[in-house]
């Protein structure tokens, strides 16, 4: 699989086979940054 | 006052997704109105833009505590500084993002410096039972981000950005190249000898 296609794999949150452990740290670095709720925030101003 | 976002990032996985042509013309016609002061377009580019600003600055920053807290606190003075700069934002035929992510790696640069670390609120307690993942798995997959942080955090600083802003964030080839001032073709070579080299640190850490 060419690099530009599992990059774009792991950035549309698929799966991605294979035992790449570069793949399986950011698949994991991802799931990680995904997985804690945002917290709720207010950016635009009151009118 | 109105809530941008709220709720889990995995929720907001329509916020993790590659840019297509249509999708440029789209945000620059938001961005566009945004710039001229449409309450509306303003609040629609910070939704479209601001989960992938929360990804990019917990994936270099970390948790604290168990927590993204801090990251999570980055992230919202680059919306705030988006914000703040927009009025004075021309279209110089470069995507927004890399205005945003610009401002981003040097929010980020700051943090990284910054020695204070603030005490760290506590998370609201839940109004119903946790659906998340169990403690053992939570723990696996923290520590091998981790790992996968303190990885990049030995590539060279366009590779790690690379990769980060690539995957993480889920920017195309083009828009990446548009942050770093590489061109598409550049990303791809730059982008497979960075995935080399993560491969080669990580393959090196397990025989060690």
């Amino acid at each position: 699989m060419r690099t530009d296609a599992v990059l774009d794999a792991l950035a549309r949150r698929e799966p991605v086979a294979g035992g790449d452990p570069a793949v399986r740290l950011l698949g994991a670095l991802v799931a990680d940054v995904d997985s804690q709720r945002l917290s709720s925030v207010s950016i635009t101003p009151s009118t | 006052m109105r809530n941008v976002t709220e709720g889990c990032v995995a929720d907001a996985a329509v916020g993790v997704r590659l840019a297509t042509r249509s999708d440029e013309s789209d945000l620059r016609e938001l961005t566009s109105l945004a710039v001229q002061g449409d309450r509306h377009a303003i609040e629609s580019l910070l939704g479209h833009l601001r989960p992938m600003v929360v990804r990019y600055c917990r994936a270099r920053l970390g948790r604290v505590s168990g927590h993204y807290h801090i990251a999570d606190d980055v992230a919202q003075e680059v919306c705030i500084a988006v914000l703040s700069a927009l009025p004075r934002y021309r279209d110089m035929g470069r995507p927004f993002a890399s205005f945003v992510f610009g401002i981003a790696s040097h929010k980020v640069a700051d943090a990284l410096r910054s020695s204070v670390r603030s005490a760290v609120p506590t998370q609201d307690l839940p109004d119903g039972p946790d659906e998340g993942p169990g403690p053992e798995e939570t723990v696996v997959r923290y520590i091998e981000a981790q790992h996968a942080r303190d990885l990049l955090s030995r590539l060279p600083h366009t590779q790690r950005e690379l990769l980060i802003l690539r995957v993480v964030s889920g920017l195309s080839a083009e828009e990446t190249g548009n942050v770093l001032g590489m061109s598409p073709g550049a990303v791809r070579v730059a982008q497979h000898r960075a995935l080399a080299r993560l491969r080669q640190l990580a393959e090196l850490e397990s025989i060690a």
